[in-house]
């Protein structure tokens, strides 16, 4: 795969503790199932409007970095973390019924992807101009440094953003104002049907990252240890206020843009190669090695997970659309609406 | 070994130590333009402070050896996209003062007969692009120019500038990393004067060192002085070069000082009074003066006759321009549209 093992890639790690491991885990293989179900199984069955973009191949970034959160820290995931909402304490209800368009959902029907999140929860939505979240990071992890309590924003973005203005007047900025973000690029190899080599002219994007003035690393965004390693380092760095730091996660979009593309533009052979280096097929294989896991407790845990989802999809197929009377409400903010009841 | 962020490699592309291919004519024209942008720019104060400008004038003082030794590195085919303090890339190009003149005081006769107040003209046969206010904004258009010239296989070089502020912007950033994944022939100089109007680099990014942006990109970069004009000329000629044999873009980062304020209705206070005496002692006319004489490429006579001759042509262009009407009411729809 091109430029996957990236020079920089490590050999060892700081370990996290067994428990967090078992959580990655859970969240890797609960992220595959449930996006799995979405791509194609639901949206095959017509009853999701609108696509579905997924994570698979690329799940290890959002989980080896948001487990790290702590309250009043924040994270902007990209389209492609679906762990990040898991772990920020939306309820796989909440997905379901937000992908199912239902009226209980979180944005009650009125958006059918995963453009929501909660300020309570330090989780901002998607904002489908990709990286126009960049600066919006800057400016929470401004309140952050601001309020000096710790706090640092995670913000997710793909490579193909990084072409964008938003993206370097964002670094930019964070970097002159030493702001507590971290940019975690997850470069996925593909920007919709543009490869790497149309996007950028440098070996790894961590090279832009002394330009302005911040660290910057490229790892294997397919080993989640190695993502929660520097994900460790830059959180750390930012909590103690020597501010951003920019990590390039090398990855693999297994598979199109969203449901609907068959992604005929990439060559089959990094499709093989990809499954070859599965970040969720590594890491099981790696906690076997360590003796964290057996068969068993895998075992144990699929059937866990497959019982969660069925329950929240049973729970959301059963729940009803919105009212067609209430397509008008909710578009302001209205009396108890987050936004308003936190002073955002 | 567990993955550590990478530091700042700086690379300061430091130029070769080889002699420079001029001709003791060329030397005598590159102080001749040096001298010509110096002399135009006090006349536009002049003109400026006795009432006759119509807007703000905006100085290169300090900067000129910039303008001048780019210019003059290119050829005649080549096209070079202008910013506001960049009048001696124009004076290089064909323009004549009195073009500068008119222009600032509004004259029919000037080059957008009296629409614009401000260096905000061009000219495609002359290889100039005209400047765009929202800064940066060149940096993709010259882009363009540079693929089109590709395109109809046309061994042409695009050049342009952007201050410190600029390079914060989004078009800077898309434009340069157009040309470093397209391979275009573009020479990008960034002219480090230290101030976007009243902000400091060091509020402006965290590395102050502008010429690591080029590694950010892929591309070649040089850090050099811009207050030394042998050295633009050479930094431009190898740039140029560069991108002639297909080595695709380059950033120049050329460090030098504003010494005036961001135009001639502020006077920037803010910038500390020391800095400008230490960037007065390295003026770049006096330095190129010291050189030519050092290493006999002028005699007297020879200074006096440069210095005869932009006087001479400052003084017929000022006498030009002043003669030169108002726009006549009448035709003021006229040129809006192509």
């Amino acid at each position: 795969m091109p430029g996957l093992k990236a020079a920089t890639i490590a050999k060892k790690v700081v370990e996290p503790d067994v428990k967090t491991l078992e959580r990655m885990l859970y969240y890797l293989k609960l992220t595959r199932e449930a996006e799995q179900l979405l791509e194609r199984v639901l949206y095959r069955q017509g009853k999701i409007v609108g696509g579905v973009y997924v994570g698979r191949g690329q799940e290890a970034i959002a989980v080896g970095s948001a487990i790290q959160l702590v309250e009043g820290d924040v994270v902007f995931p990209s389209h492609r973390d679906f762990a990040a909402w898991i772990i920020r304490g939306f309820t796989l209800r909440d997905v379901f019924l937000n992908w199912l368009g239902r009226a209980h959902g979180p944005t009650r029907g009125r958006e059918n992807t995963n453009h929501f999140g909660d300020v309570r929860r330090g989780l901002i939505p998607v904002i489908s101009p990709l990286g126009d979240t960049c600066p919006l990071a800057c400016g929470t992890a401004l309140v952050q440094k601001q309020r000096a309590r710790g706090n640092v924003t995670l913000v997710h973005f793909g490579e193909g953003t990084t072409s964008r203005g938003d993206v370097h007047e964002a670094m930019n900025l964070a970097a002159v104002w030493t702001l507590p973000v971290i940019f975690i690029c997850n470069n996925n190899a593909y920007a919709y049907s543009t490869p790497t080599r149309q996007q950028y002219a440098v070996k790894d994007l961590s090279a832009r990252a002394p330009a302005y003035g911040m660290p910057g690393m490229t790892i294997d965004g397919n080993d989640v240890l190695k993502v929660y390693d520097a994900a460790r380092q830059a959180i750390k760095r930012a909590r103690a206020g020597k501010g951003p730091s920019f990590i390039e996660c090398k990855t693999f979009r297994m598979t199109g843009h969203s449901a609907h593309d068959a992604a005929q533009y990439v060559p089959k052979e990094l499709f093989e190669m990809a499954a070859k280096d599965d970040p969720l097929a590594r890491f099981e294989k790696e906690l076997v090695a360590m003796k964290i896991v057996d068969s068993k407790r895998l075992g144990q845990l699929e059937q866990q997970i497959a019982k969660e989802i069925d329950e929240a999809v049973a729970f959301a197929e059963s729940s009803s659309l919105p009212e067609g009377a209430d397509a008008v409400k909710g578009v302001y903010c209205e009396a108890g609406c987050v936004w308003q009841a936190t002073g955002v | 070994m567990r993955a550590s962020f990478r530091q700042l490699e700086t690379r300061r592309a430091g130029l070769p130590d080889k002699a420079v291919k001029l001709t003791r004519d060329q030397y005598h024209d590159l102080y001749y333009y040096l001298r010509l942008n110096r002399r135009v720019d006090e006349q536009l104060t002049s003109l400026y402070r006795q009432g006759k400008v119509v807007g703000g004038v905006y100085s290169s003082l300090g900067q000129e050896g910039i303008s001048v030794g780019t210019a003059y590195a290119l050829g005649p085919d080549d096209v070079v996209g202008i910013m506001i303090r960049n009048a001696g890339a124009m004076l290089v190009r064909g323009f004549r003062p009195r073009d500068l003149f008119m222009q600032y005081m509004a004259r029919r006769d000037g080059p957008t007969g009296g629409r614009d107040a401000n260096t905000h003209f061009g000219d495609l046969k002359r290889g100039v692009i005209a400047p765009i206010s929202m800064l940066g904004e060149l940096v993709p258009l010259l882009a363009g120019v540079a693929l089109a010239a590709r395109i109809r296989r046309q061994q042409r070089v695009a050049l342009t500038y952007v201050g410190d502020g600029s390079t914060s912007t989004t078009p800077f950033h898309e434009g340069l990393n157009l040309a470093a994944v397209l391979k275009l022939p573009l020479i990008l100089i960034a002219e480090n004067n230290g101030w976007a109007y009243s902000t400091p680099i060091e509020k402006q990014t965290a590395n102050t060192h502008l010429v690591d942006r080029a590694q950010a990109y892929g591309i070649a970069g040089a850090a050099i002085d811009g207050n030394n004009v042998v050295e633009v000329y050479e930094a431009t000629s190898e740039a140029a070069e560069r991108a002639r044999k297909g080595g695709g873009p380059t950033l120049i980062e050329a460090r030098t000082m504003r010494m005036k304020g961001h135009a001639e209705h502020d006077d920037a206070r803010y910038v500390p009074k020391e800095l400008i005496e230490k960037w007065r002692k390295r003026d770049p006319i006096v330095a190129y003066e010291k050189l030519l004489t050092k290493e006999r490429l002028l005699t007297a006579e020879e200074k006096a006759e440069v210095e005869g001759r932009v006087e001479k042509v400052i003084r017929e262009d000022l006498e030009f321009a002043e003669a030169s009407p108002f726009p006549a009411p009448e035709t003021e729809t006229q040129p809006v549209w192509a």
